[in-house]
């Protein structure tokens, strides 16, 4: 089951309008993407500040949902602050490799840092949208922007599986590490091929019996979604 | 009144799972008929055939007395008076949210709005479910997704309602208030047809049965003759119902249900002088 979705249920706020916190959601973009550095900070630290209230939750799982995107934004950061120069004078703490100069470079230093913050805030804005949208809400808002109905019925079909497909691949993941399937990499190699084999069978007959329910309920091609809006 | 007449059927050919069928589903006013037979011994494929999902190799089915129609138009009206209800509930509920998913086959139908939001109301108050209407599906148990799947094809208002093995993981409270559901639709006049080999279930709510096995039907009749043959019941790698062994063995009445077994105010007496 996934956690994230148990907080977009049951938070403070589950009962704004989504169309409102769509909204806010893209203020926050907005105001992450505008040039001035402090107004970015002031946006991170209100926006951490609310979800954590909204969703009450503990700093510590906040900071845990967060390491799913600080290693790749650490990366990128840093890719864009090191540099190699011929001149030591257009780098912080350079050290002499090979003829050249490598380290932080003086330029890009503030670039990067502001890059950073920027994606950071962006991130953190979208965490409070998931952490406190219902999906039902966010269908709705998608339906209000005016989003191809293909899409929606897509977004809706995703959502509804992927919690039977995250239980199956943990079903079998478990059944596997019980039987050491795990103990060495070149088993754990071995046993994650048997299991993506496995999950790709199961799909192709749950599918079958997922077309005989859909005959049996008159499915005609289209899932209307999101009907009555109340 | 749903017939069969001598239907075959394989998936393969030298491979039949169902040999030489016939019977008559709702003769002489029975409304809950049973399918019993162990596992594997095509109760989910006779299903298939009856709403036409599977065509039979041979032989016909007769729905009030007309033969399938496999048009679109036709397996369209059919499915509009035999609704089917599968085992496994994930595979047949496509919303997130309940009260979208019951509606979904309505949609199908182009139902008018307004009808829809009151055809499921009424539906989700029918199955004790109305406070579910807004929660997202994941978060319901077993039995809460079976009555869901069970909603979402009740809404059509189909004459038969054919359920695929109803208590397939099911706890027991789940099992007592699916027995319940199945008394109440068969009180207002829905007319079912389960499969299942949980015979002291099968027993409680059936009023007529039919015994599979390996593709025939073995043997068929009501509650009173149809378990009376330990060994046979036995041999098909089913079980006699309790209620039919304490009748044959301590040679108490039969009853047709645990509840008229402990109102028996003279068995009670009985039983009291004994001590």
């Amino acid at each position: 089951m996934l956690v994230i979705d148990k907080y977009a249920y049951s938070n403070r706020i589950v009962k704004w309008s989504p169309k409102i916190k769509g909204l806010l959601w893209l203020l926050g973009i907005v105001l992450a993407f505008q040039p001035i550095i402090l107004i970015k900070i002031v946006v991170l630290a209100v926006v951490i500040w609310h979800t954590l209230y909204a969703t009450k939750m503990s700093v510590r799982v906040y900071l845990h949902w967060l390491y799913a995107v600080l290693p790749f934004l650490l990366l990128s950061v840093i890719g864009i602050v090191f540099t190699m120069s011929p001149k030591a004078s257009q780098i912080y703490y350079p050290i002499h490799l090979f003829g050249s100069y490598f380290g932080v470079s003086k330029v890009m230093l503030p670039r990067g840092l502001r890059l950073g913050v920027q994606v950071l805030t962006a991130v953190v804005c979208t965490y409070w949208f998931a952490l406190t949208t219902p999906f039902q809400q966010i269908i709705l808002m998608l339906k209000a922007v005016h989003m191809p109905a293909l899409m929606i019925e897509e977004t809706m079909l995703m959502y509804r599986f992927i919690f039977i497909f995250i239980e199956a691949c943990e079903q079998i993941y478990r059944a596997q590490k019980l039987r050491l399937g795990y103990r060495t990499f070149r088993l754990s190699i071995h046993s994650a091929g048997i299991l993506v084999k496995m999950l790709f069978q199961q799909v192709m007959t749950d599918y079958q019996q997922m077309v005989y329910a859909l005959d049996a309920k008159l499915y005609n091609g289209e899932f209307k979604v999101g009907e009555d809006d109340e | 009144m749903i017939e069969l007449e001598h239907v075959d059927f394989s998936y393969e050919k030298n491979h039949p799972i169902l040999k030489d069928i016939s019977a008559k589903f709702g003769e002489n006013g029975s409304k809950v008929v049973g399918i019993i037979g162990p596992n594997g011994t095509g109760k989910s494929t006779l299903f298939l055939n009856l709403v036409g999902i599977l065509k039979p190799t041979s032989g016909k089915i007769l729905v009030d007395n007309q033969p399938i129609n496999y048009s679109k138009k036709g397996l369209n009206q059919l499915r509009q008076k035999v609704g089917i209800v599968f085992q496994n509930s994930d595979q047949q509920i496509f919303y997130s949210i309940v009260k979208d998913d019951v509606a979904f086959a309505l949609h199908n139908l182009d139902v008018p709005k307004d009808e829809i939001k009151q055809r499921v109301n009424t539906i989700l108050r029918e199955l004790d479910i109305s406070h579910l209407k807004d929660r997202p599906i994941q978060y319901l148990s077993g039995g809460q997704k079976k009555r869901v799947a069970i909603a979402g094809i009740l809404v059509l208002n189909s004459e038969w309602l054919l359920l695929d093995e109803p208590t397939a993981g099911l706890d027991p409270d789940g099992k007592r208030r699916m027995v319940e559901l199945i008394k109440h639709l068969i009180d207002r006049g829905q007319k079912v047809i389960l499969s299942s080999h949980d015979i002291d279930f099968m027993y409680e709510v059936c009023d007529y049965f039919y015994i599979l096995q390996a593709g025939h039907i073995v043997k068929s009749g009501q509650k009173e003759t149809v378990f009376d043959d330990e060994k046979a019941l036995l041999k098909n790698k089913l079980d006699q119902p309790w209620l039919v062994k304490i009748h044959q063995k301590l040679h108490l009445p039969l009853y047709a249900n645990e509840a008229e077994l402990f109102a028996d105010k003279t068995l009670q007496a009985k039983l009291a002088k004994l001590e």
